[in-house]
Formats: C-alpha cells, sequence, structure tokens
C-alpha cells in the first residue's frame, strides 16, 4: 500500500486541503482525514454521516421486542405451571421482560453495526501516523497512482497552508 | 490556533497512567485487605447457611437487601446523567461524564451481586436465566426477581459499552504515547483505531442513540428493583409511588457518590484545573434540586399512609415514625432533606467542604431510607402475632463495608489503567466553534451542499 | 372431577394444646432448632397456634388460632418466585419444590400470614431422634424453603390405597397429621369439590371466615367462630 499525506495542526488548513483534493478531482470517498478529535464544527467531518444507524437501532429493537415475545410466551407455553392466579402468559410481567429486550436489542444492534461500519476491531494498518495522538490533522489519498497522478494531489495539499507532506512507499 | 498546544492536556490526564506513587499500592493494598475479608466473610455465610446473618422470620430480607437497593440506586448517577448531559449538549458536562460512568458501572456490578449473597443457595443463582435446561423448566417470567435479572442485564451491557465505546480513542491516544509491553496492550484495546472521519462519525451516532436507549432503561431498571417490594402486600410496600419514588431517590444517592468521587479524583489526581468549581457548582445545585423531589416524595407517600389509617399500615407507619426504628428514620430526615437544605443554597457552600458534607449525608441517609423500606415493614405484617425485628450480624456488616472497600478498589485501579477524564472530549471543548459563531448550526447541511 | 384440598378449622373448639403442632414435627420431619435460634426467630413450625388476649387480668380472655399455610388459590408467594418453586397443583396445592428452591426468601415477604419457613441452618436431629425421621417425607437442605404441604404424602397414600382396593375416594380416608392428632376434632381435611364432604359444608358455615379475606388471596382454609351476630345459628 502506498499513500500521499499532510499533516496539519489547523482544522481551517485541513479544510482547506480537503477543499483543494475535491478541485484535483478526488473523489470524496477516497480523501482520507485522520484526527484525534471529531471537529463537528467543521464541514469535512460532516462527510459520511451514519444517519442510518437510527434505523439499525430501530431495527434492532422491534429483532429484541419480536425475542422477548417469543421467549415469555413460549415459555410459559411449554410448561404451563400456575402461580398466583395469574394467566400462563401474564400480559404484565411479561411487558416488562419485552421491554428490556427491546432496549438491549436497540443497543446491541447499535454496537455491532459501530463496530462493522467502522471496520473495528482491526490490525492497526499502515496508513497512520502517531502524531495524530499529539493533535495533528491528517489528510490524505490512499494508492495515489504513480508520481504524475499524484503530483496534483501533493500539490493541493501545498497550497492549503503550512504543513508537512509525508509518504508511504 | 495550533492544536498541537493541547498537548498538557494529554501529558496532565495521561499522568497517573504512567506514572505510580506510592500511595496507589498502599491504597490497593488497604482496599484488597478489606474486600477479601468481605469475600472470607461470605464464605463463611454460605458454609454455614444463612443463619449466620441477622435475617429471620418474619424479616427475611436485611442488610443484603439494603444494600442491593443501596447499589443500584448508586448507579443511577453516571450514565443516566451523563446521557442527559450529552443529550442538551451541555458543555460542562465533558471532564465528568467517564468519572460518572464508571460509577455506575462498577456500582452495578457489586449491586447486582447482592441478590445471589442473599440467596440460600447462591450456586444456584443461574437457575433465574433463561436458558434451556435440562428439566425444560424456564424462569417464571412473572417474578420481579426475573425482572430484575432482566433490567439489570440490560443496563449493565448498556452503561459497559457506554462507558468503553468513548474509551477506544484515548486507547489509541495511550498506544501511540507508550512504549513497549504498555503499547502492545493498549494498542489491543485501540482495536485499531485511526481517527477517520468515518470512524468518528460512527462513534458519535452510536453514542447518541445509547444516550437516547439508556434513559428509560435507567428508569426501568431502579422502577423494577422497586417492584420487588411495592408487588408484595406487605405494608407500606403495595405503593403505586414506589416506581418514582425509587428513581429519584436513586439519582439522588448517584449524584451525591458522583461528587464524593470527583472530590477525591481532583484531590489523589491533582485535577484541579480539569474538574473545576463550576462542575462542583452545578452538580451541588441537582443535588439541592433532588433534595427538594426526595422530600415531596416522602411526604406525599407518608402523607397518603397516615391519612388512609388502615391498620396493617399504621404499625409498620408507627414503628418509623415514632417506635424502634424513629431515631433512624429521622437521622434520614436530616441527612436528605435538611442538611442539603440548609448547606446547598449557598454558591461558597456547593464548591467548597459544604457539597461533601451534603453527599456524605445524603449517602447515609439514603442508605437509611432502603433499610427504613425493608425491615420496618417487615417486621409489622398483618399478623401482629407474627411481628418480629432485625438485628444485623457481623457477616452483613463485614460483607457490606467490603462492597465500598470493592468500590474505592475498582475505581482506584480503572483510574490507574484509563484515563478518567476523557481526553478528546476534553479537546473537543477546547476547539474553537467557527461554524457555531459565524454560521447558525441549521446552515452546515447548505454549507456542505455548497461545495464542489 | 379434580379434588380441590381445603380445610376447615373450628376455633369454638380449639383448646390450645398444640398437639397438631407436635403432630406436624413428627410427620413432616421438621427439625426442631433449640432456645437459643428460636428466640432468633429461626424456629420453623408449618402449624402454630396463635394466642391473642382480649381484656386486662384477672378478667382476661385468651383465643386460640392455629395458623397453617392457608393454601390461597390467588397465592401472593407462588408468583414472586423466580424459579416456579412455588407453583398451584392441579388439586388446588400450593406446591413447594425444594430442589427447585434457591432460596430468595421472596415467597416468605410475599405471604401475607407468614406461614412460609427458611432453613437457616442444615437440619440436625440428635440421636436417637434421627431413627424417627418419616421415611416418606424428604428432609430439607439448609437454603431451601418449606412450608404446610397439606401433608401432601397422605394425600398420594390415601388415593393410591383407595385405587388399591378398587373404591372411590371417599370423605375422611385422607387426614393430615394436625387433623388427626386434634383431640377436640377441630381441625377437618376433606376435599372443597366434593360438596357432601365434612369439610366442603362446614366451609359453607355462617360461623366461617377466611384469615385476612380483604386481601383476597382465596385462602382454602376456613376459619370457624362464633360471632355476636350469628349466635343464634350456631
Amino acid at each position: 500500500m502506498t499513500a500521499i499525506y499532510a499533516l496539519y495542526d489547523d482544522p481551517e488548513v485541513v479544510q482547506r486541503a480537503v477543499d483543494g483534493l475535491r478541485t484535483a478531482g478526488v473523489p470524496d470517498g477516497r480523501i482520507v482525514v485522520m484526527s484525534s478529535e471529531p471537529f463537528e464544527d467543521f464541514e469535512f467531518s460532516h462527510r459520511d454521516k451514519a444517519d442510518w444507524l437510527f434505523t439499525v437501532a430501530v431495527a434492532g429493537g422491534v429483532v429484541g421486542l419480536a425475542a422477548g415475545y417469543w421467549l415469555t410466551r413460549l415459555t410459559q407455553l411449554s410448561w404451563p405451571l400456575r402461580t398466583s392466579g395469574m394467566p400462563i402468559v401474564a400480559p404484565w410481567p411479561n411487558l416488562i421482560v419485552i421491554f428490556e429486550m427491546t432496549m438491549l436489542g436497540a443497543i446491541l444492534a447499535t454496537v455491532v453495526t459501530l463496530f462493522i461500519s467502522a471496520r473495528l476491531p482491526r490490525r492497526l494498518p499502515r496508513f497512520y501516523d502517531p502524531e495524530i495522538s499529539d493533535g495533528y490533522i491528517l489528510v490524505g489519498v490512499a494508492n495515489p497512482g504513480a508520481d504524475a497522478d499524484s503530483r496534483p494531489l501533493t500539490q493541493a495539499l501545498t497550497d492549503a497552508g503550512p504543513g508537512r507532506i509525508k509518504r508511504i512507499e | 490556533m495550533s492544536r498541537t498546544r493541547n498537548n498538557p492536556l494529554a501529558d496532565d490526564l495521561l499522568r497517573p497512567l504512567f506514572n505510580t506513587g506510592v500511595w496507589f499500592y498502599l491504597a490497593v493494598a488497604a482496599l484488597g485487605t478489606v474486600v477479601l475479608t468481605g469475600l472470607t466473610a461470605w464464605a463463611y455465610q454460605m458454609w454455614h447457611g444463612m443463619g449466620v446473618a441477622g435475617v429471620n422470620w418474619p424479616v427475611f430480607w436485611g442488610f443484603h437487601e439494603t444494600n442491593f437497593v443501596f447499589w443500584i440506586g448508586i448507579s443511577h448517577a453516571g450514565t443516566l446523567i451523563s446521557a442527559i448531559l450529552r443529550l442538551v449538549n451541555a458543555r460542562w458536562r465533558r471532564p465528568v461524564t467517564r468519572c460518572a460512568e464508571v460509577i455506575t458501572v462498577f456500582a452495578l456490578m457489586i449491586g447486582a451481586i447482592f441478590p445471589i449473597i442473599h440467596l440460600g443457595k447462591p450456586w444456584l443463582f443461574y437457575w433465574v436465566a433463561p436458558y434451556p435446561s435440562q428439566g425444560s423448566i424456564w424462569p417464571n417470567f412473572r417474578s420481579p426477581l426475573v425482572w430484575d435479572f432482566f433490567a439489570i442485564n440490560t443496563y449493565l451491557t448498556g452503561s459497559l459499552l457506554f462507558l468503553m465505546l468513548p474509551m477506544i480513542p484515548d486507547f489509541a491516544l495511550v498506544r501511540d504515547r507508550a512504549v513497549g509491553l504498555r503499547k502492545r496492550i493498549y494498542g489491543l484495546l485501540a482495536m485499531g483505531w485511526q481517527g477517520t472521519t468515518q470512524q468518528w462519525n460512527r462513534l458519535e451516532a452510536a453514542m447518541q442513540i445509547m444516550a437516547i436507549a439508556i434513559i428509560p432503561v435507567a428508569v426501568s431498571v431502579h422502577t423494577i428493583v422497586s417492584f420487588d417490594f411495592s408487588m408484595a402486600q406487605v405494608p407500606m410496600w403495595h405503593s403505586t409511588i414506589f416506581g418514582p419514588y425509587f428513581v429519584a431517590g436513586a439519582i439522588f444517592s448517584g449524584i451525591a457518590a458522583l461528587i464524593l468521587a470527583m472530590t477525591v479524583l481532583r484531590r489523589m489526581l491533582r485535577l484541579h484545573d480539569y474538574l473545576q468549581d463550576i462542575h462542583f457548582d452545578n452538580l451541588a445545585k441537582l443535588l439541592l434540586l433532588m433534595a427538594l423531589l426526595w422530600g415531596y416524595f416522602v411526604t406525599a407517600e407518608r402523607i397518603t399512609v397516615w391519612y388512609g389509617n388502615e391498620p396493617h399500615e399504621m404499625a409498620a407507619f408507627w414503628s418509623t415514625q415514632r417506635g424502634l426504628y424513629s431515631p433512624l428514620f429521622w437521622t434520614m430526615v436530616c441527612c436528605n432533606f435538611v442538611l442539603p437544605l440548609a448547606l446547598l443554597p449557598f454558591r461558597r457552600m456547593r464548591i467548597g467542604f459544604g457539597a461533601v458534607v451534603a453527599a456524605s449525608g445524603v449517602v447515609v441517609g439514603m442508605w437509611l431510607e432502603r433499610f427504613l423500606i425493608i425491615v420496618p415493614s417487615l417486621s409489622n405484617k398483618q399478623l401482629p402475632y407474627t411481628w418480629g425485628g432485625y438485628t444485623p450480624q457481623p457477616v452483613e456488616v463485614i460483607v457490606m463495608a467490603s462492597t465500598f472497600a470493592a468500590m474505592a478498589l475498582l475505581y482506584t485501579l480503572f483510574a490507574k489503567v484509563v484515563p478518567i477524564i476523557s481526553i478528546w472530549e476534553m479537546r473537543v471543548g477546547n476547539q474553537p466553534h467557527p461554524a457555531a459563531t459565524a454560521a447558525p448550526e441549521h446552515e452546515l447541511p447548505e454549507l456542505s451542499k455548497a461545495r464542489p | 372431577m379434580a379434588h380441590r384440598w381445603g380445610m376447615v378449622v373450628d376455633l369454638d373448639r380449639c383448646t390450645g394444646c398444640e398437639a397438631c403442632v407436635t403432630a406436624c414435627h413428627a410427620e413432616n420431619n421438621i427439625p426442631t432448632v433449640g432456645p437459643q435460634e428460636a428466640a432468633n426467630g429461626r424456629a420453623m413450625h408449618w402449624m402454630r397456634v396463635e394466642r391473642y388476649w382480649e381484656g386486662e387480668y384477672p378478667d382476661a380472655k385468651v383465643k386460640f388460632r392455629p395458623v397453617l399455610c392457608q393454601q390461597c388459590d390467588n397465592a401472593p408467594c407462588e408468583a414472586v418466585c423466580p424459579t416456579y418453586a412455588a407453583h398451584q397443583t392441579d388439586e388446588g396445592l400450593n406446591a413447594q419444590v425444594y430442589n427447585r428452591c434457591i432460596g430468595t426468601r421472596y415467597c416468605a415477604n410475599a405471604c401475607s400470614y407468614n406461614v412460609r419457613f427458611f432453613n437457616f441452618f442444615n437440619p440436625q436431629w440428635e440421636k436417637p431422634l434421627h431413627l424417627q425421621l418419616n421415611p416418606d417425607v424428604s428432609v430439607r437442605e439448609v437454603g431451601v424453603m418449606e412450608k404446610c404441604t397439606f401433608c401432601v404424602q397422605r394425600i398420594k397414600t390415601g388415593k393410591r390405597t383407595a385405587a388399591t382396593e378398587n373404591r372411590e375416594l371417599k370423605d375422611g380416608d385422607i387426614q393430615p397429621a394436625c387433623a388427626q392428632a386434634c383431640p377436640s376434632g377441630a381441625i377437618i381435611f376433606g376435599d372443597l369439590n366434593d360438596h357432601e364432604s365434612r369439610a366442603a359444608r362446614l366451609a359453607h358455615s355462617p360461623r366461617g371466615t377466611k384469615l385476612l379475606e380483604d386481601l383476597g388471596a382465596e385462602p382454602k382454609v376456613t376459619y370457624l367462630q362464633r360471632q355476636p351476630w350469628n349466635e343464634s345459628d350456631a
């Protein structure tokens, strides 16, 4: 794997670098920004928002609800034991169990989706720079291709503002 | 402005991870000894039977159940408060959230052990869990104890994830700074976190959903704990107010515990720059609010029973107002209501020693509340011939003391291996907010569309 | 029709002699715990005689009330058990399955009559008392709840005997230990679904009341007691 990237310490510069890469014709999906904090106030952090995660959470909740309903109902019917004169399938108490399982389903679906979609856990990829932890922000492109192709990228990263250009060969 | 100027922040907050003082070993040794003593006491109780505890006929529940409700109550500070503060985007929350969420997780773990400690056959506790057994018998979903299992299970899972997800970026930070074995361990914990935009977006979205989901779960947990009592036709238990009353009391005691934990943290880890007066001020205001709410609930509960004047209930009622348990009752009122109301209206008290005094009082008072709910009612059930009493035995007191030590021990160890204040969230707090000041929030989507 | 076991206790006949308590201990292998533990509230009396005094000495009047598990239809103890150790059988018995019990003691708290007992210690019988244990009744171990079973072992034996003799079970075939031992015949046991049985008839007596009836647990034990308002009927 090869990569070309720049380290900046100012998010304004990062924004300019991302815009510059776009102007140079790099598709949004290939522009990689790595940082030690989310920078929600800058446009570059709003690419690839995961709004659909809410839908996944609701779906997980529905699965949990169905599982809760199934668990309470079938187990009570499988060996009908009478207690306190209550019905064998007692709706009110079951509601509590179903509620907890609904919420558990939503929580687990959210977390599992988070891990899958954020590609965690994994071995730390080569395309990384420990200086990010010192507060630097990485902007770069993986596999930029031949030297001739990567020249406009280097130019865009340099033009954005003060930063250090690095390469992974 | 330079981002890298934030490095002192990471240096400060990572100091406890890289430097170990003598006090750490001393504290771990001392607390560990107490915890071991408690485990020995539990083993002693298992060996001889519940008879070595003070529980008896008719007071079948005593200290163990009091501690169960107490610790589950303490657990309501962290995740609940941090979830609410996250959702309303309160900026001052950032240094507080993690040390609050840790309280939740550990208090829940400790609280969840008590229903096992109190069992006659603790080694069979898993019979409460639903699993296909050879006898093809499932747990009884009509039992509040099974609801407890489900509620605590969901809450513990949720709180644990809620605490640990935002720890991943901080683990990555430690990974990049450490060397040798420590680097390898934190590298594993960081799970290959790079901090790409995509990862940040997923994490933030997941935290948002978790915050929304965990609030109703937290409310349900202590409601269900209250159902352990209010479902039974025991005098003063069978009450509709118990759900909200327990939830309010839980948050009340949880905030008190949080104030105490933050006070200790600030002093021991020298975090005065992070846990500032504003945090204590705000939390103490919240404590004052909850004290008022608590007073409201107790008044509502007591006046209803007194006015209704049902003979069955009055025996339990008077035993707490005038009888055997009245000294405990009025101590509780002083601790939970008089003390906070006397101290916390004043800012000087809220940011100073007053908050510590009030919070300690509330922790004691809320423990007494749980005791006064359980024991006087069981001592005075419907048939006067069966009235009895309860004297706690050493084994119960030792187990109880050891759980406080366990809490402190777990907290100490946690603060040793994880930055107790979320570093990346603090960095977010320090960054300038150009979009928020220059362009209003709702224009952001248009902004991104306008970009090439 | 299925049986529905019930009991009638005639308080006007009860002398408070506690023969029922002793018989119950002997029949059901209930351990005695000694004076110290009894004072600590660890005594186990599936059947107890409650004593209430009315008035002041010397004009005091003592009332006795034998109390045992009321075998409620809507027993509050059953639903709270997480493991179904407490449940209702088809014959209306409030069953306690000792080896399903994990000892939460929740049932004992939920029971308004306080007729459930916990094995705080492993039961012990001083020699030679261990030789008099009833082989038909299991001995309970430490950590489980126990309670009156309406002498379920005698119910089973009674039904089995009737079956081997190829006849219907008739009223009076089955007697729990307490009823058998009561010298004044104050305890009557029988099938409430058999309307001709003594217990069923007496359960409808105008003298009859249920203990803590207003709690709605629907007990199957009826207490007979002459009341000022039905003196003439008695």
